[in-house]
């Protein structure tokens, strides 16, 4: 029987991998991440979840034991965050070009020395180029059903890359809200057991995928797996709606966005608080919605060129920094890629907000929403790149 | 004939004939005794020596993430074999000196303390070979390396002592000169559960500068001056496998042209080295090392 | 395999041989080996020319020979 009750981001995690049936955890805590391995530790010792934990001494060997475990038959789950995650960089390049699907919730962190304990997006945005599929969750409902996803994702014989569902420290992993836990017996049906048709490590059975002696070809492989990924990734998510009534309309969702002129684009937690930002400017007949980027990798390109040819403007809200970059965050050069080819462009407008884990307030959420509408009715943009939080907007809401 | 006949052995030995190593290599000879005491249910984890020029021949299932990944895929393995109750594998993770002894110290460490059911190998020919030759923790004093020109300054690590110190159930060092000593040990590890680690001295003519005929020649120098004691440490005791009457360490040093720029008081410090060495080794034969 | 680039190639003298077996033992690429117990036979496919069998026999029965070209 499925059941809800109130539930953190970290805890539901926990509990997607129980129900997902992992099989080998090999873990390192780093906060904002600890409690979610702690808790699936609890969740082994209760004898409620049956699966090996592997108590490693860094992320580095988190991710190499993942990789062994996945290779010799074993459903894997892990997780980490900032710091830890770019220890374990060399280990991430690994399983998408070994093709092993092992699924990574990264708990965000900013990454020191201009970070603390709380969330921006830069520790997983720096993963971008390695393979991982990301996909960005709003609040601990969605983290549980997108773990549960990633393995149907990963495990998919035309994918077999590793997934990493990614929601904010803090404001995701450690705020409770009512969580609907599915049925043991319901997820097994929409989750078989592993199999990797590739590999087992066994003398008597012994199988390892051929690489092309040309490299380009190998990596053009794993390209295409992203790319057939994208299809996948809208299956898995309608049948997850089907079978337990929660979806997510795949890599992005668009919200409130009937009869607009413009849409701010985000990821994560934010995503809430400019979710009712929108209602209420809405209210006052503010010609703004919203477009929830949920897929980061793959990037849905296609999607996004046919959604903006709706609107003349788009202003990406990036939780990140690329220092010294073409222009702006990391994400609004994603969406400036993808939206180079349109013959009839929307204005493109960028701003960092919420860096190393500040509040994204509803005010400046207005003043975004504002100043989106202005370059709408101006009919050009005059600041690009716009570093929200070094203005002075007043009381912070 | 003579073709089949050989076909017939590279299958039963489990190796393939022909690697890619240099003429006289201590890889592939080491592994080919190896094999003899791990038999056909086992799986490898892991590189070593340079390149996997002698692990590419291995006929044994293989993984492998990259040099400075060491004891921990296979840790990752030993937990997946667990979770599917598969039995009666030996699991081998092996390395070169420099991954086990620096880059992945942390990670042999830390298998070894959580006693990882698994046989640790590190294939030690004293050197990063495969860039080269530079020095690594695992180099011993006064030996010439791209990164030493002039010798390198400080002593080698100590790895299997250090090892044992992690309370393990088995640790040994080897040699391919003494192949019934070697097998003998590996056979032992292999029937025991938990981590068991084992060190073998890689003679390496590339690195070391000495003819490749010499090869056995000069690790069986190295155990007969003492430079490489042969030696075992079960649930804590050590025992000295062989005790040979000591050569002097010029016996050593002079097969080997990576030691040839070595001063008198150089040498003299290897020596005294050596001769307190030996001593605290036959002073505690037979007695528990680990405190 | 690796295709063998050699200068030397070990050839026996079998009437010198007294089937130690060392040969066999510290060869690095398992290429020589004795034909039931008696003749000294090398898989020259895959023989490296080392010499350390030569080295290593007790009696001096192996000789490395100078390859030439064919
Ligand atoms: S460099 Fe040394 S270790 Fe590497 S293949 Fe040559 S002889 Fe062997
Ligand atoms: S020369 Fe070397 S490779 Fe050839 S048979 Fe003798 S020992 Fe083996
Ligand atoms: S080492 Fe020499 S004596 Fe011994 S078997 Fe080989 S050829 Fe014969």
């Amino acid at each position: 029987m499925s059941f809800t009750r109130m539930m953190d981001g970290n805890e539901a995690a926990a509990y997607g991998a129980m129900l997902s049936r992992a099989e080998v955890v090999p873990a390192y805590p780093i906060t904002p991440q600890t409690e979610l391995i702690s808790r699936i530790a609890t969740l082994i010792s209760e004898g409620k979840m049956k699966a090996e934990y592997i108590k490693v001494e860094g992320e580095h060997t988190a991710m190499a034991a993942a990789c062994g475990a996945s290779a010799a038959g074993a459903r894997v789950f892990t997780a980490t965050a900032s710091q830890g995650m770019a220890h374990m960089e060399e280990a991430l390049w690994m399983p998408p070009g070994m093709r092993l699907p092992i699924v990574m919730c990264m708990v965000n962190r900013a990454m020191a020395p201009l970070g603390g304990l709380r969330p921006d997006h830069n520790d997983s945005l720096m993963q971008r180029d390695n393979g991982w599929i990301q996909l960005y969750c709003e609040n601990s409902q969605e983290v549980l059903d997108t773990v549960i996803m990633a393995y149907k994702i990963a495990e998919d014989k035309d994918i077999y890359l590793p997934v990493a569902p990614c929601y904010d420290g803090y404001f995701v992993s450690a705020t409770a809200m009512p969580t609907t836990i599915p049925d043991q017996a319901e997820v097994d049906e929409f989750l078989p057991p592993y199999k990797h048709e590739m590999y087992s490590l066994l003398p008597w059975d012994y199988r390892r995928p051929a690489r092309s002696t040309n490299a380009a070809k190998s990596r053009y492989e794993v390209q295409q797996a992203h790319d057939r990924a994208k299809d996948v990734i809208e299956e898995v998510d309608k049948e997850y709606g089907t079978r337990f009534g929660r979806s997510y309309d795949g890599l992005l969702e668009e919200y409130a966005c009937d009869d607009v002129d413009a849409v701010l684009m985000t990821m994560g937690s934010m995503t809430g608080t400019v979710r009712d930002k929108i209602d209420e400017m809405q209210a006052e007949d503010n010609r703004i919605g919203l477009i929830k980027l949920r897929g980061f990798r793959p990037f849905p390109s296609e999607e996004l060129r046919e959604l903006a040819k709706k609107y003349q403007a788009i202003a990406v809200v990036d939780r990140n920094n690329s220092y010294g970059s073409a222009g702006g965050g990391v994400v609004s050069m994603e969406v400036a890629r993808a939206l180079y080819t349109l013959d009839d462009k929307p204005l493109l407008l960028n701003f960092h907000v919420g860096l190393s884990g500040s509040d994204v307030t509803m005010r400046q959420v207005g003043y975004m929403a504002e100043k989106t509408l202005e370059a709408v009715s101006k009919g050009k943009v005059d600041e690009v790149v716009d570093w929200v939080e070094l203005h002075d907007l007043g009381e912070v809401l | 004939m003579t073709e089949n006949l050989f076909d017939e052995y590279y299958e039963k030995s489990l190796m393939q004939g022909g690697t890619t190593c240099c003429p006289g290599c201590g890889g592939p000879l080491f592994w080919r005794m190896a094999l003899q005491a791990l038999g056909p249910k086992t799986v490898i984890y892991g590189d070593g020596p340079c390149a996997m020029c002698a692990i590419r021949n291995i006929k044994l299932p293989h993984f492998n993430l990259h040099f400075s990944f060491v004891a921990d895929a296979s840790s990752g393995m030993a937990a997946a074999y667990r979770a599917k109750g598969i039995e009666g594998l030996t699991l081998v993770s092996s390395a070169g000196d420099g991954a086990t002894g620096d880059i992945s110290f942390g990670k042999v460490s830390a298998a070894a303390e959580r006693n990882e059911n698994m046989l640790q190998i590190c294939v030690d020919n004293e050197a990063y070979m495969n860039t080269g030759i530079q020095k690594s923790g695992l180099t011993p004093f006064g030996a010439w390396t791209t990164t030493t020109p002039l010798g390198k300054e400080a002593l080698k690590k100590e790895i299997p002592l250090i090892i044992a110190q992690h309370n393990v159930p088995y640790v040994a060092t080897v040699s391919v000169a003494y192949p019934r000593d070697l097998v003998a040990k590996i056979k032992k590890a292999k029937d025991i559960e938990g981590f068991k680690y084992i060190h073998t001295v890689m003679p390496c003519p590339t690195g070391w500068r000495f003819n490749p005929a010499k090869s056995v020649e000069v690790v069986r120098l190295g155990v007969e001056t003492w430079t490489w004691p042969l030696y075992e440490i079960e649930g804590g005791v050590l025992k000295l496998n062989v005790k040979p009457k000591q050569k002097p360490i010029e016996d050593y040093l002079k097969t080997q042209n990576r030691f040839r720029h070595m001063t008198e008081d150089q040498i003299k410090y290897v020596q005294d080295n050596i001769n307190a060495k030996r001593e605290r080794l036959l002073e505690n034969d037979g007695k528990r090392v680990i405190l | 395999m690796a295709s063998v680039v050699r200068a030397f190639r070990p050839v026996v003298e079998q009437e010198k041989c007294i089937q130690c077996g060392n040969c066999q033992t510290y060869c690095p690429e398992g290429t020589v080996m004795l034909e039931n117990g008696e003749t000294v036979v090398f898989d020259y496919r895959y023989c490296q020319g080392c010499g350390v069998c030569a080295n290593e026999c007790p009696v001096d029965a192996i000789e490395m020979v100078r390859e030439v070209a064919a």
